[in-house]
């Protein structure tokens, strides 16, 4: 049997010559630094455009499966559940529970950050159970939060919606997060 | 409603336009930034050759690809800037497929008194001329704009 190797420390020291931050900002060594232009355009389709264009305009827009008998958020042109076609567009609150959540001590970029990031996915109200869409939290610590809590939409000022889902800006608790 | 709805308005489906980030940093190493900084002071190449086989490399190696032997500090040496077309191409196009008004010749240069040979630009205007075996000789940008990347070579001209 192979002896595993149990190191002192992490990452295990290799000889080499290593490069500090500091050398590439001070330039004491010679690099290249290419910066790529990688444009995209993503199609969304009707059913997201819908959305997306409800976000712009302040509502949350799902979609209705006759077969199943669910209200699907975010909208799809069919049902993954029937493979049928989804037909009747239903308006939905800005309210909703939270399903799941994490407490992020790492920004975007992956930098350590001292104030946590709250993300969770959130089951819209009017949608069928455990439907909805991930966005932030606000208003409210890492010690309140709780799977289950009430909340409701905080929106950007209609001017400044552009439809995106960022339109929302984060959820904040309603009623004080009671049901 | 819904998806058995007809599209009839070819503009009502949006796109999400974005810009990926993808940065790309390469130091140039040990032995490229010496031959790197070498030239952003003077006008000559270093090169490095090995102790066993006497092969002699440019852009300097630390170590020699052949017999994978350490090359010593005291085995290094100054070439000059000059070497022999092996073989050219000439592009027509810009890396983003677009048509280059002047079309561009690119070569691997045998660099003189050293095994190795090094891309470049040669500076000509005559695109249906063979320049295998010509000699040719390195242009540098002037001292203070050098950076220390191979751009500071501008191009590579006939002798």
């Amino acid at each position: 049997m192979v002896k595993k190797k149990e190191y002192k420390e992490w990452p295990p020291y290799a000889p080499g010559t290593y490069v500090r931050e500091s050398d590439i900002r001070e330039k004491k060594i010679t690099y290249t630094w290419w910066e790529p232009e990688v444009q995209y355009s993503w199609s969304l389709g009707p059913a997201m455009s819908k959305f997306l264009q409800g976000l712009k305009a302040g509502k949350i827009y799902g979609i209705h499966c006759k077969r199943c008998k669910r209200v699907i958020v975010p909208p799809r042109m069919f049902c993954e559940y029937c493979f049928g076609p989804t037909e009747e567009w239903v308006e939905l609150k800005d309210t909703g529970i939270i399903e799941t959540f994490s407490i992020s001590y790492l920004d975007p970029d992956a930098r350590r950050i001292e104030e946590p990031i709250l993300v969770g996915v959130i089951s819209i109200d009017g949608a069928s159970p455990q439907h909805g869409f991930m966005h932030y939290f606000g208003e409210m610590t890492k010690d309140d939060i709780k799977i289950g809590m009430k909340v409701k939409a905080v929106w950007k000022p209609e001017n400044e919606r552009e439809g995106s889902i960022t339109d929302i800006i984060y959820f904040k608790p309603l009623n004080g997060g009671e049901d | 409603m819904g998806s058995l709805e007809k599209q009839t308005d070819p503009t009502s489906p949006m796109h999400w336009r974005g810009d990926m980030q993808a940065d790309y940093f390469y130091p140039s190493g040990v032995a490229g930034d010496k031959f790197f900084k070498h030239m952003m002071r003077s006008d000559t190449f270093l090169a490095s050759k090995c102790t066993i086989c006497n092969k002699v490399y440019c852009p300097p190696r630390l170590y020699c690809e052949d017999c994978f032997e350490e090359i010593p500090d005291n085995n290094w040496k100054e070439v000059p800037p000059i070497g022999a077309v092996r073989l050219f191409t000439v592009a027509k196009l810009n890396a983003h497929g677009k048509k280059l008004a002047n079309p561009k010749i690119i070569a691997l240069i045998d660099i003189d008194g050293t095994d190795s040979a090094m891309l470049g630009i040669i500076a000509s205007n005559d695109i249906n001329k063979d320049i295998t075996g010509v000699k040719v000789k390195a242009v540098f940008k002037p001292k203070d704009k050098r950076e220390g990347t191979i751009k500071d070579i501008l191009y590579f001209e006939e002798i």
